[in-house]
């Protein structure tokens, strides 16, 4: 996708609705959300408001029903299967709130798993990236555990390094330090400061409030609707800056 | 995706789920190797009854009344006549004419019922048996009515024991005979009647029953072996002598059987052929069976599976990775499944066959090709799309649908 000037996600009016036999859902309303490169944003709520069912939509795991969600400038309801596996392989990865690894297979496995669906990261590279990403969370003394074998914060870890593998634009955190000791918690959070630093956009769920201070940027879902976004007071002051400038 | 990526995932995948691989294995190996057990089996017991017959000369004709098989009472139709008319044939050779007497045959304190036969030397050529000891039945014994006897193994066994039957007199009916030969055992649960069975010259036995119109049977042969020409020559013979109308040629119009061991070939064959299709069909529900399992343990690991599907779909899997992936896994298994089942059957059914040729003789392990590729191709079906139609279900789902399945 070829690099231009629109936002790196934007969505317009954007809903979503679960339909369990016949019966519909509704879980997001009229969102309006622009996110640009490099931004850090925590999205916050209470239980149940949509923020998982956002940041699956926004990271390509699920689409949506109604509105528009344009990445980089293209609609991603236009797009067809493998320009949303090649997304999902180079420019997404997220972090699961439920971690979702391969059991029975060893971390280092795990951390693997998205470079061998990546398309242009060479065979070669694979097992200095892995080995670095494991490192990055702290797991070198355990990366030939099997997943199931590992502690819950471990597991995180885990997740957490096999989204860094691939060094992808954006990477989506579904409560990242939610199973952590606040020591391991500053050292995931750390960690995704630096490569936030090292220009990837972050975007991530969190209830605590101290792991949201890391972010830029904190938007408020309550029930399926944005009631607060730090950046829209931001957005408007940067705009009332340019047309001073004009 | 590289192919190797894609081949030790499926890999991984076997092994990281080894319960449900021994399980589909085991099922495929059953399946598969019922049928091909089943099939073999059959055929090797069909190859066994064909070489049976097979040591008769196929040219070898049958003449009788219709209806000779019922013990006791004489069913008759052929006559000396017709004998003689036969004789004249130019198509046939090796003329053998039998009566056939139900008297008790006795040595000392033995006394055995056999099927005697007074016939002459030719019906020992048609039946394609030789002489073990002494000598056959000649020309000079039948002209000259002598009492003397030619054995079948069996029946010499059961008068004589462990005596030597040579030269000694034995009691049919009310004559004593000379054993001039012992015959060489036929040797197979299908020609044991031949060897216990009495021979002894026709006149002799034309005497014994005082027979002047009708004889009981007639074996020869085709001087050139071309059977049917032969049959039709004895069949338009016979109905014109016993004034049959019959020319559409249908056999349940005559009054006598004429048919050669090649036609009664072809019907024992049918026979064999349809058991094994028998086993072949039970087999087959076998291998349903087995696919049924075969198909439960692949749908049962489906949940488990489906989240995998979901998690290699969210780092950016395609479809086809998937597929791919999956159409390996179903592939190893079925396959080595197969093959195991293929072996063990082979095997099994061959120390079968060593062990049945203990009781029954020459027995040959027979196996066809149809009988190895149905059952395996059929079972890798079943294992592939069993294994693929779930997978392809679930990669045709979003990522977090298929990772949050229940
Ligand atoms: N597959 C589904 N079918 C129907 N409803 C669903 C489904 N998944 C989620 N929901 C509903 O959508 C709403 C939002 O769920 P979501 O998981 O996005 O909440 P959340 O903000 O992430 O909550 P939490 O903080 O507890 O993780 C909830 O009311 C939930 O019950
Ligand atoms: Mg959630």
């Amino acid at each position: 996708m070829p690099e231009n000037d629109a936002p790196l996600i934007e969505t317009k009016n954007l809903q979503k609705s679960y339909f369990n036999e016949e019966l519909e859902t509704p879980v997001l309303f009229n969102i309006d959300l622009t996110i640009k490169k490099n931004e850090f944003v925590a999205i916050m709520g209470p239980s149940g408001s949509g923020k998982s069912t956002l940041m699956h939509i926004l990271g390509f795991l699920d689409h949506h029903t109604g509105g528009e969600y344009l990445f980089q400038g293209q609609l991603a309801h236009e797009m067809d299967e493998d320009t949303l596996s090649r997304i999902r392989a180079t420019r997404v990865s997220f972090v699961f709130q439920a971690f979702n690894l391969l059991p029975r297979a060893s971390v280092e496995q795990n951390v693997m798993l998205p470079l061998i669906y990546h398309p242009t990261i060479p065979e070669s590279e694979r097992a200095e990236r892995v080995a670095k990403a494991i490192e990055t969370v702290g797991l070198t003394h355990r990366k030939n555990n099997l997943s199931n074998q590992l502690s819950g914060g471990e597991k995180q870890r885990t997740a957490i390094a096999r989204a860094l593998v691939t060094e992808p634009d954006i990477i989506f955190a579904d409560e990242p330090t939610g199973n952590l000791d606040s020591v391991s918690g500053i050292q995931v959070m750390s960690a995704l400061q630096e490569l936030n630093e090292a220009g990837h956009t972050i975007i991530l769920v969190t209830h605590e409030k101290s792991t949201a201070e890391h972010a830029e940027r904190i938007i408020e879902l309550f029930d399926g609707r944005i009631t607060k976004d730090t950046t829209e007071f931001k957005t408007r002051k940067a705009k009332e800056e340019d047309s001073l400038q004009k | 995706m590289l192919l190797k990526d894609t081949i030790s995932a499926a890999l991984e995948g076997l092994k990281r789920s080894r319960m449900r691989s021994m399980l589909t294995t085991l099922g495929i190996v059953i399946g598969v190797g019922s049928v091909v057990l089943m099939v073999s089996i059959g055929a090797s017991f069909e190859r066994f009854i064909v070489d049976q017959v097979e040591s008769f000369s196929g040219d070898t004709f049958e003449i009788h009344a219709k209806g000779v098989q019922d013990i006791g009472k004489d069913v008759l139709s052929i006559t000396f006549g017709d004998l003689e008319a036969i004789r004249g044939l130019t198509t046939v050779k090796n003329i053998a004419p039998a009566i056939f007497l139900t008297d008790r045959a006795k040595y000392g304190r033995e006394e055995i019922a056999p099927m005697i036969l007074g016939t002459t030397k030719e019906i020992f050529y048609n039946w394609s048996m030789k002489i073990d000891e002494g000598r056959l039945l000649s020309d000079e014994d039948d002209k000259g009515a002598k009492s003397v006897v030619v054995l079948g193994s069996q029946a010499a066994e059961d008068l004589f024991q462990n005596e030597n039957p040579l030269g000694k007199r034995i009691t049919i009916g009310a004559r004593k005979f000379t054993v001039v030969g012992i015959l060489e055992t036929m040797g197979s649960p299908l020609t044991a009647e031949l060897d216990s069975m009495v021979y002894v010259p026709f006149l002799v036995a034309k005497a014994i029953k005082g027979r002047t119109t009708y004889i009981d049977y007639i074996a020869l042969q085709s001087i050139n072996g071309d059977n049917e020409l032969t049959r039709q020559d004895i069949v338009s013979l016979l109905r014109q002598r016993h004034n049959i109308d019959n020319p559409e040629d249908d056999i349940d119009k005559d009054d006598f059987y004429a048919r050669s061991m090649e036609q009664a070939m072809e019907i024992i064959e049918t026979v064999t052929m349809s058991i094994t299709l028998f086993l072949g069909l039970i087999a087959s529900i076998s291998l349903l069976v087995g696919g049924v399992g075969i198909m439960n343990i692949m749908l049962v690991s489906v949940t488990e599976r489906t989240k995998e599907i979901g998690l290699r779909k969210a780092v950016g899997a395609r479809r086809r990775d998937i597929l791919i992936q999956f159409l390996l896994e179903a592939i190893v298994l079925t396959l080595i499944g197969g093959i195991v089942g293929v072996i063990g059957a082979i095997s099994f059914g061959y120390l079968i066959s060593l062990i049945a040729s203990k009781f029954l003789g020459d027995l040959t392990y027979a196996l066809s090709v149809q009988a190895i590729i149905l059952p395996l191709v059929t079972a890798v079906a079943i294992g592939l799309i069993f294994g693929i139609y779930p997978a392809r279900k679930a990669a045709a789902l979003q990522p977090i649908e298929a990772m949050g399945y229940e």
